[in-house]
C-alpha cells in the first residue's frame, strides 16, 4: 500500500545538481553519494516494503561537517533524514524524494572508556555490541541489547529508545545514556548531559531519547556501562496453555522477582525455531518461556529454585534448568533465531510491535488468534513477556494479490488492540511511518500538537525528518491552538496523511 | 476556586491565561521554599486530586491524582511490599517544614531522588505516564501504562524535574517495585574524602550490585542530632557506607565477598536490616543538615557531578568554605552546608564545579540569597535557549510558576 509522504518540492529538486555540488564542498572526497546505483543502498531501511531513493546521501565525518551540512539546509530550505545502521523496523530512516540523507556511518570511534565513573563516550555509528566488547575486559557490559545489536548503532538506538531482553530489569536506552553531543537543524552545536548521573534544569536528554531523529542529529553519546552480573542461568518453560504461561509471568513478578529477561513464544514461533535451530524445545506445548536469573551464583540458584516452584504451580509441563552456559545458550538460540525461523516456514512477514499490561496477554493472545481466522492469514508470537512487549509475526506471501493489504490491515488491528487493553502502539521499535496513521488511536489532537510544539522548539522550520511520527505536518505558527470552524481545520491546504 | 477534576484545572488556567495572571501551583507547599520567589500572586491548589485511581501490584505500576498525599500512597504500595525504587527524599527535616513529604506531584515536579538513583534511576526513570494541563490551558497525556512504550515523544521525562513550569499535572502512572528481602550495610571508617571515594567507586565496579555508597566526614557526621548517623558519629570517625540489598543468603554472601574485596580500606563493620534502613533514610533526607540541628542556619547545596571526581571536589569546597560536605551515590552527588555568605559561595562552588562537569542547586537558603543567587545552575547559552523554547513550548505566556527556574524571567 503506497504511504503518504510530505510533497517533494520541485524547487529543491531543480538544483539538485547544485546542491551536490555544495555539499562536495563541505565533505570532500567520497563522502557525497548521487548516483543512483550508489544510492541504492540507502533507499529504505530495514522496514523494506516501503523504499524512496533519496536526492543525495552525505556521510560526514566530523561534528563540524554535520554542523555544516544542516545549516546549509537550513539556510536553503532542504530537507534532512538522519540515518544511523539502517536497521530501523518502522521506516524510520526511509528517505524522501527531495530529501538529503544524512548518514552517521563513518562515526565509528569510541572516544573514552571511563571505568571509574562507569561511562563510555562513543560516536554514534558504533553498534551496541561494539560498546559492550571494548569493555568486556573489565567485567563491563552495556545493557539494553536490542535483537539487532550486532548491527545496529547506538545512534539509532537513542533515536528509537532500543530496548532488548535486558530491558525488563536494566532499562531501556533512555534509562542508560547520560549524555550527548547535538546538532540542531540550525547547525547549531550543543553538549547536553554528559558524565553526571543526572544533568541541569529540563532533561533534554530523555525528550532526544526516542525522538526517532525528528530533533536534532547526535554525534557524541555518553553511555552509562554495569558491572556484569557473577553469573546468569536461564530456565525453559512450556504450558499446555498460553494462559497458564501468562500467569506465570503475573506470579514471578507479584514475588518480587525481576528476571535478567522473561521471553514467550507461542506454538508456531516454537516449531519455526526448533527446525530452524534444533534447542530441543518441546513441541508438545501451547507456550514457551525462557526465564533468565542474573547475579550471584548463590542468589541465581535460589531463585531458580522460587521461578521452578511457581512454574509448577502454574501448570507447567516441562521445565529444564540450564547447567552449563552452553545449554543456557541454546535455550537463548532459538529465540533469538525466531524472527529468520519464521521467515523460513512463510514468504514474507510482518513484524508487529506493541506493548499491553502483562495481565492482558491472554486476552491479547485470544483476539490476534481471532483476527488471524478473519483475515485467513497465519500468525506466530515471539514476545518479552516480563514487559508485556509483543512481536505477532504475521505471515503473508506478497506474490497473492492483496495479502500484503491485508497482513498489513490485521497488524492495524492488534496495534489497536493493544491500544484498548491498556497499552501503546509501540514497545520498542518506533512509529516511524508504519505506525504514523495510527498515533490519533492513542492519542487526542491535543495531545500531539504538545509533541509537535516540542518539535518546534527544535526544529523550527520542520526540516528534519518530516513525515515520520506525525500524521499531519504542522507549521510552528499554527500550534498555538487547533480551531476548527464550521467543521473546517485550519490551514486545510497542510498534509494530513 | 475549589479543584475537583482535571477539568477544573484546565478551567483555572485557561482564567489565568485569559487574565494574564501567573499562577503558583501547590500541593502541599512542601517544597515551597525551593527555586526563586515566584513572580505571581495567585495559587493553584492541586492538593484535593487525591485519590489513587488505580494500584495492579502484579503489573508493578500504580496510578494516582497528583495531589495524592505521598505518605499514604508509600503507605499504600509497603503494604504489598513495594516501593518506589529512586527513594523519594523527605525534603521536611532539611528545609524545616512542619510535617509530611508533600504530594506525589511534589515528588515528580521536583525529581529529587535519593541513594539508590545511581543503581535504579531517578523519578523521571519512574514516571511512566501523566495527564496535564498545560500553559495553552490544554489537557494532554503524555506516555502510558506499561513500561515498554515509545510511542511519541517522551513528554514524562521533561515533566519530571520540571518543578511545575512546564505543564499543571493531574494525574500519574508510576512504575513501583518490589521492596528487597532485607539489607545490610558495610562501614569502613576514618577514610579521607578522596579515599573514601576511591573506595565507593571500587564497590560500584564490583559484581556485588551495591545500591547505596556513600561517605559522611566525621564533622559532618557529627552535626547529626538524632537518628542513625548520630549513632555512628558518637563512635569517632567519618563513615563510608555501602549498602547491599536482595533475598537474605545472596545479601551475605555478597556482604563477606565486598568486605575482602575493600580490605586494603580497612576491616568493614556489618549493620544489619532495620538499623542499615535507618541509615540509608539519614542519608537519603540529609539529616546531618538538619534545619532544626547545628548546621540549620546554613545554606545547603546539592551538587552533581561525574562520581569519580566528588571526593576531591568536596574536600577542597569543604577546606576552601569553611563547610561540610555529605556524599551520596558514591560521590555523584554532594550535600554541602556552607558557613553563610553574601552568596552561599555561589561563584566559588560553581567556578569548581565547571573544571569537572556538574552542577550545583541552592537547595536551602533564605528568600535574600535566593534573590542575589541562581538557585539552579545556569546552562550554557545555546542549551539554555533551547531549554527556553522547549519551556515556551508548553506556556508561552509564562503562567506557571513564573520565574522560580531564573532570576532573570522575573525581571
Amino acid at each position: 500500500m503506497p504511504i503518504m509522504m510530505p510533497a517533494s518540492d520541485q524547487m529543491v529538486l531543480n538544483r539538485r545538481d547544485a546542491i551536490v555540488a555544495d555539499l562536495r564542498a563541505i565533505v570532500p572526497g567520497e563522502g557525497v553519494i548521487f548516483s543512483a546505483a550508489e544510492m541504492l543502498p540507502y533507499e529504505s531501511d530495514a522496514l523494506t516494503a516501503y523504499r524512496q531513493p533519496p536526492m543525495v546521501v552525505v556521510l560526514p565525518e566530523t561534528t563540524e561537517q554535520v554542523s555544516r551540512i544542516l545549516k546549509y539546509c537550513f539556510d536553503n530550505g532542504i530537507k534532512v533524514v538522519p540515518r544511523g545502521s539502517g536497521t530501523s523496523l518502522s521506516g524510520g530512516a526511509l528517505p524522501l524524494e527531495d530529501a538529503v540523507l544524512l548518514g552517521l556511518g563513518k562515526f565509528k570511534r569510541i572516544r573514552e572508556i571511563d571505568l571509574d565513573n562507569r561511562v563510555v563516550v562513543t560516536e554514534p555509528g558504533v553498534t551496541n555490541l561494539a560498546i559492550s566488547q571494548a569493555v568486556a575486559h573489565a567485567g563491563f557490559y552495556y545493557a539494553p541489547d536490542p535483537s539487532s545489536q550486532i548491527a545496529c548503532s547506538i545512534g539509532g538506538n537513542i533515536a528509537e529508545n532500543s530496548g532488548g531482553v535486558h530491558c525488563l530489569k536494566y532499562g531501556m536506552t533512555t534509562n542508560n545514556v547520560l549524555g550527548c553531543e547535538l546538532v540542531l537543524m540550525s547547525g547549531e552545536i550543543l553538549r547536553i548531559g554528559g558524565k553526571a548521573p543526572e544533568q541541569a534544569g529540563y532533561d533534554l536528554m530523555g525528550i532526544i531519547t526516542g525522538s526517532e531523529g525528528l530533533l536534532g542529529v547526535v554525534t557524541e553519546v555518553t553511555v552509562r556501562i554495569l558491572r556484569k552480573p557473577e553469573t546468569a542461568r536461564a530456565l525453559l518453560v512450556g504450558f499446555p496453555q498460553v494462559e497458564a504461561a501468562g500467569e506465570c509471568v503475573a506470579r514471578i513478578i507479584g514475588a518480587g522477582i525481576i528476571p535478567g529477561g522473561m521471553e514467550m513464544m507461542d506454538k508456531p514461533a516454537i516449531h519455526a525455531a526448533e527446525a530452524f535451530v534444533h534447542a530441543d524445545y518441546p513441541l508438545d506445548v501451547e507456550a514457551l518461556l525462557i526465564i533468565e536469573l542474573d547475579g550471584p551464583s548463590i542468589e541465581v540458584d535460589e531463585l531458580i529454585k522460587r521461578v521452578e516452584a511457581i512454574a509448577l504451580g502454574c501448570g507447567s509441563t516441562t521445565c529444564r534448568i540450564s547447567g552449563s552456559e552452553a545449554e543456557r545458550d541454546l535455550f537463548w538460540a532459538g529465540r533469538k533465531a525466531a524472527f529468520p525461523a519464521v521467515g523460513r516456514i512463510s514468504p514474507d512477514y510482518l513484524c508487529m510491535d506493541g506493548t499491553i499490561p502483562r495481565g492482558a496477554l491472554p486476552r491479547a493472545l485470544a483476539r490476534i488468534r481471532d483476527l488471524g481466522e478473519k483475515y485467513g492469514l497465519g500468525v506466530a508470537n515471539v514476545f518479552h513477556a516480563g514487559d508485556g512487549n509483543l512481536h505477532p509475526l504475521i505471515l503473508y506471501d506478497a506474490n497473492k494479490p492483496g495479502e500484503m493489504d491485508k497482513a498489513e490491515a490485521f497488524g492495524a488491528e492488534i496495534l489497536r488492540c493493544c491500544v484498548e487493553l491498556g497499552g501503546v502502539l509501540t514497545g520498542e521499535h518506533g512509529v516511524g511511518i508504519e505506525k504514523r496513521d495510527l498515533m490519533p488511536h492513542m492519542f487526542s489532537e491535543v495531545d500531539l500538537n504538545q509533541q509537535q510544539r516540542l518539535k518546534c522548539a527544535f526544529d523550527a522550520r520542520g526540516l528534519l525528518n518530516p513525515g515520520k511520527v506525525f500524521p499531519t505536518l504542522h507549521r510552528c505558527a499554527e500550534l498555538g491552538r487547533v480551531h476548527v470552524h464550521s467543521g473546517k481545520l485550519a490551514f486545510p491546504d497542510l498534509p494530513r496523511f | 476556586m475549589h479543584i475537583r477534576d482535571a477539568a477544573d484545572v484546565e478551567a483555572a488556567v485557561r482564567a489565568a491565561i485569559a487574565r494574564e495572571q501567573p499562577i503558583e501551583i501547590i500541593g502541599h507547599s512542601s517544597k515551597r521554599s525551593i527555586g526563586h520567589a515566584m513572580a505571581t500572586n495567585a495559587v493553584l491548589d492541586v492538593s484535593a486530586l487525591n485519590a489513587v485511581t488505580c494500584y495492579e501490584p502484579n503489573e508493578l505500576i500504580i496510578t494516582v491524582q497528583a495531589g495524592a498525599p505521598l505518605d499514604d500512597v508509600l503507605s499504600l504500595i509497603d503494604s504489598k511490599s513495594q516501593e518506589f525504587a529512586f527513594e523519594p527524599m523527605d525534603t521536611a527535616l532539611l528545609l524545616g517544614a512542619r510535617s509530611g513529604r508533600g504530594t506525589v506531584g511534589g515528588m515528580i515536579g521536583a525529581g529529587l531522588a535519593g541513594p539508590r538513583r545511581i543503581k535504579a534511576g531517578g523519578a523521571r526513570d519512574h514516571l511512566l505516564g501523566a495527564h496535564a494541563v498545560s500553559g495553552f490551558g490544554d489537557s494532554f497525556k503524555a506516555g502510558g501504562r506499561v513500561v515498554k512504550n515509545v510511542t511519541g515523544y517522551d513528554l514524562c521525562k521533561l515533566l519530571a524535574g520540571s518543578w511545575g513550569t512546564l505543564a499543571v499535572m493531574t494525574e500519574v502512572t508510576l512504575k513501583v517495585m518490589p521492596k528487597a528481602e532485607t539489607g545490610r550495610t558495610l562501614v569502613l571508617r576514618g577514610l579521607d574524602d578522596v579515599t573514601a571515594n576511591r573506595a565507593m567507586t571500587a564497590a560500584l565496579g564490583s559484581p556485588y550490585d551495591v545500591s547505596g555508597a556513600a561517605h559522611a566526614p566525621h564533622p559532618a557526621l557529627r552535626a547529626a542530632a538524632r537518628g542513625a548517623l548520630a549513632r555512628l558519629a558518637s563512635r569517632g570517625h567519618g563513615a563510608t557506607l555501602l549498602r547491599l540489598e536482595g533475598i537474605v543468603a545472596s545479601v551475605a554472601h555478597r556482604a563477606t565477598a565486598l568486605a575482602a574485596d575493600l580490605a586494603s580500606f580497612g576491616m568493614a563493620e556489618l549493620i544489619e536490616d532495620a538499623e542499615s534502613a535507618a541509615l540509608w533514610r539519614d542519608i537519603r533526607d540529609v539529616t546531618p543538615f538538619a534545619a532544626d540541628g547545628a548546621l540549620g542556619a546554613w545554606p545547603v547545596w546539592r551538587i552533581v557531578c561525574p562520581p569519580a571526581s566528588g571526593g576531591a571536589f568536596g574536600q577542597a569546597l569543604a577546606r576552601e568554605t569553611g563547610g561540610e560536605v555529605i556524599y551520596d551515590w558514591g560521590g555523584g552527588l554532594l550535600w554541602a552546608a556552607l558557613p553563610p555568605s553574601v552568596d552561599a559561595h555561589a561563584v566559588l562552588l560553581r567556578q569548581r564545579l565547571a573544571a569537572i562537569g556538574g552542577h550545583a542547586t541552592l537547595l536551602r537558603a533564605d528568600e535574600g540569597t535566593r534573590r542575589t543567587v541562581d538557585v539552579f545552575h545556569q546552562q550554557e547559552k545555546g542549551v539554555a535557549a533551547l531549554a527556553e523554547r522547549v519551556r515556551l513550548s508548553f506556556d508561552p505566556k509564562s503562567i506557571l510558576n513564573r520565574g522560580r527556574l531564573t532570576r532573570t524571567s522575573i525581571s
